[in-house]
């Protein structure tokens, strides 16, 4: 189908939603384009709806380590925007910083920092939405704490479009460490004893902000040579000197630029399982009650039970 | 009611007036609702008997761990109330996973106790933690001093075991990175006991840090430790906890058996403490001092040791209580502000307790902006009662006005219902009702909290709706 629908604004979003009802046609959800794999399980016959109109930062208040913005803002605008301040939006997820603020939360794509620096669901503050009866809902909010009312925003995360488009995102921020160093370690990472070495490594007390293992082929497409244990290692400057002499006990140690973990993500070593997420009554009654006409991103995850 | 005592014994069901006592309020002294009969199950199977047996019976009902809650959501107005703290069993502890598997009514600080040995604890800390249950924290999505570094109950809970309010027993967990799944365990967490009961729950256990430094900071001006605070978060360091206390709650905090030592002539004492690896913590430590001093602190000391660490935490954790000395009532509010709007937010609080003639005690989680100011107060006085009130109608919509919220990790409850129309448009209210409605489609757990009913348009235009 040749039409994308590109609304440029949360109302208009919503009346297409409330059209397609009436009209009884699907929408598929985009965002960049930066996810095949959803792209390939929408259905044939959706009409694509995409959200990169709906794009731009809403406010920003550097002191509050918040940062709210449109779905269709790319990841690279929000770490222009925090890079200035000294700040970032630690998600660093998979993929590229052309994929959208939107869809990295529809999806709740993580990255190699997810363990140190917290998954979407631990970073979404609030979020806004149009959900498949074209009404237009926000849960959360802007601060860093919140408990008011039921949790509509971890529900919207990771529902890939399912239960309702997201429009906009309010999420938490970290400062950029005060010293902020990529080291790739010379260790045979198929190696147990190592690895066991290594796991006690990232159990900390020196965590470090991502540490990953690097098989041969993979090495050499990021400019490694052979297998490498890739870590970065983020505070003060106490704290990474000594994770870097800890590093060193692993093997040989080489500096690398931060740059190097922005290729690393453009290969996604998790493809993502699909399961059948509306198999379950309760899981059912969900979607009836956000999406009762079945338009939003029909068979993304899978069919709903009767 | 036959049926109950036979599913759980005769001494677990209670229904004279004495014994229904108890279980007229939680931690919020201003609110009494006797339930029509209490239940106490002992087991998870006992806990699903129980469900199904109101369920069949056609009965509504209110869960409760510990009753420390701090918004009357426990409250069972002439409905069946269903403790929960008899389940208490550590059903297992996982160190190398970093995970345990508990039954609700498992007191938050004795799953702590049963980490410590391998290093570990369960790092949400409400201040009631000696007290309230994994459950009821799963419920409130409670949080606690340390959350600011380690997150709440939300970033802790990885799976539970649930039973919706129709008896079916579901099983919610955190999809994995790899999978593209519902987050149910997410939205169950913080819904308040409306969504069913955890049977079980799994949680992260958090390592004990290498390193700890503690700090007391005490200033001359509330503004100054406000400001200290912004510009501790603004400079991006990440303490485990940023505490505020105020001259009030000094005062009732020194007076009280949970004297802590803190300065009782300051305005405001700050606590801060950072935590992790060795390496690099004073530098962090020395790095909060100085800014407390550039904000004008009188004076910033460390804990000398694990003790007097323990003492300067007691007088925090225990300043609700002591506030009782000052009142038989305690108004809480939870509130939530920008952080970079704690001092000019303060200050205007400050001036609406005086010209109500209230009495405000700030004690308060400044790192997450996380206010609560407290007034001591009679509710037999229908004056003061009315004035307290009055004022904190006023503090609540001067928070919402700032761009924050009615509750940070108390809950809605009964206490914040009236704010929840303040806060949120009609059609996030009703989205709210709906997701409700997908885990209890009858609405038979915790009726008439957290939502007002009338924002539920489907309840509304049911047959025999009545608000």
């Amino acid at each position: 189908m040749s039409t994308i629908l590109a609304p440029t604004s949360t109302a208009e979003l919503a009346t297409i939603v409330r059209e397609s009802i009436a009209v009884n046609c699907a929408l598929a959800i985009q965002g960049a384009r930066t996810w095949p794999l959803a792209l390939a399980r929408a259905s044939a016959t959706a009409t694509p709806l995409s959200l990169h109109m709906i794009s731009g930062i809403v406010e920003y208040v550097p002191g509050d380590l918040t940062l709210t913005a449109r779905a269709g803002t790319t990841l690279a605008e929000i770490e222009a925007a925090t890079r200035a301040n000294g700040q970032w939006c630690p998600l660093l997820p998979w993929g590229t910083d052309n994929g959208t603020l939107g869809a990295t939360f529809a999806t709740a794509t993580t990255g190699p920092f997810r363990a140190a620096l917290g998954a979407p669901r631990d970073l979404a503050l609030g979020l806004e939405f149009v959900d498949g009866t074209g009404a237009t809902a926000r849960g959360g909010g802007r601060v860093v704490k919140n408990v008011a009312g039921f949790d509509l925003t971890r529900l919207m995360v990771g529902s890939w479009g399912t239960l309702g488009v997201i429009t906009e995102v309010s999420i938490r921020l970290r400062a950029r460490p005060a010293v902020d160093q990529t080291i790739a370690v010379q260790c045979d990472v198929d190696d147990l004893t190592v690895l066991a070495r290594i796991d006690a490594f990232r159990r900390g007390p020196y965590v470090p902000l991502a540490c990953e293992c690097i098989g041969a082929a993979h090495a050499m497409t990021l400019g490694l040579g052979e297998a490498r244990l890739l870590v970065r290692v983020g505070g003060n400057a106490a704290f990474v000197a000594e994770s870097v002499r800890r590093l060193g006990e692993l093997g040989a140690v080489e500096a690398h630029a931060p740059e190097l973990w922005a290729h690393y993500r453009e290969h996604d070593p998790y493809r993502r399982h699909f399961t059948d997420a509306y198999a379950t009554p309760l899981a059912a009654r969900v979607k009836r009650k956000f999406d009762p006409h079945g338009i939003l991103n029909p068979n993304v995850l899978g069919e709903v039970a009767s | 009611m036959e049926t109950l005592r036979h599913i759980v014994g005769d001494r677990h069901v209670l229904t004279r007036g004495s014994e229904l006592l108890v279980y007229e309020n939680d931690a919020l002294p201003g609110y009494h609702q006797r339930p029509s009969l209490v239940v106490l199950p002992g087991t998870p199977e006992e806990v699903v008997a129980v469900v199904r047996a109101l369920y069949a019976a056609g009965r509504h009902w209110v869960a409760r761990g510990a009753g420390t809650g701090l918004s009357g959501g426990a409250l069972a107005d002439g409905v069946v109330l269903l403790g929960l703290h008899r389940l208490k069993k550590i059903i297992s502890v996982d160190p190398i996973a970093r995970l345990a598997v508990v039954e609700p009514g498992v007191v938050n600080a004795n799953l702590t106790k049963a980490a410590t040995p391998f290093g570990l604890h369960y790092a949400p800390d409400p201040s009631s933690q000696t007290a309230c249950t994994i459950g009821g924290n799963v419920a409130e999505n409670a949080g606690g001093p340390h959350c600011l570094k380690y997150g709440v109950t939300l970033n802790h809970v990885q799976a539970a075991t649930v039973v919706l309010p129709d008896g079916e027993i579901v099983k919610l967990a955190v999809p994995s990175d790899h999978d593209a799944a519902l987050d149910l365990m997410g939205a169950f967490v913080g819904s308040e006991g409306c969504f069913g009961v955890a049977l079980d729950v799994t949680v992260r256990l958090t390592p004990n840090p290498e390193g700890v430094r503690t700090m007391l900071a005490d200033f001359s001006s509330m503004d100054d430790a406000a400001r200290a605070t912004s510009a501790i978060i603004a400079a991006g360091i990440l303490p485990a906890a940023l505490e505020l206390m105020d001259a009030a709650t000094i005062a009732a905090v020194e007076a009280s058996v949970y004297a802590a030592g803190y300065p009782t002539d300051c305005a405001a004492v700050l606590l801060a403490e950072v935590d992790g690896a060795e390496c690099g913590l004073d530098d962090d430590a020395d790095a909060i001092a100085a800014l407390c001093r550039e904000c004008g602190a009188r004076d910033v000391r460390t804990a000398r040791d694990a003790a007097d660490r323990a003492r300067l935490w007691q007088g925090r954790k225990k300043a609700f209580g002591a506030m009782g000395r000052v009142a038989s009532h305690l108004a809480v509010q939870d509130a939530v502000v920008p952080r970079t709007r704690l001092a000019p937010i303060l200050a205007r609080i400050a001036e609406i307790g005086t010209r109500h003639g209230v009495h405000v005690c700030n004690v308060f989680h400044a790192g997450d902006g996380n206010l609560h100011p407290n007034v001591p107060y009679n509710a037999d006085d229908p004056d003061e009662n009315a004035r307290v009130h009055a004022a904190m109608k006023e503090i609540m919509e001067l928070c919402i006005a700032e761009g924050g919220t009615i509750s940070g990790e108390h809950g809605v409850g009964f206490d914040k219902l009236p704010y929840m129309e303040k806060l949120f448009p009609g059609d996030s209210l009703d989205a709210m009702c709906r997701l409700r409605d997908a885990f209890d489609p009858l609405r038979r757990a915790n009726p008439g909290k957290v939502v007002p009913s009338h924002a539920c348009r489907e309840w509304i235009a049911a047959p025999g709706f009545n608000a």
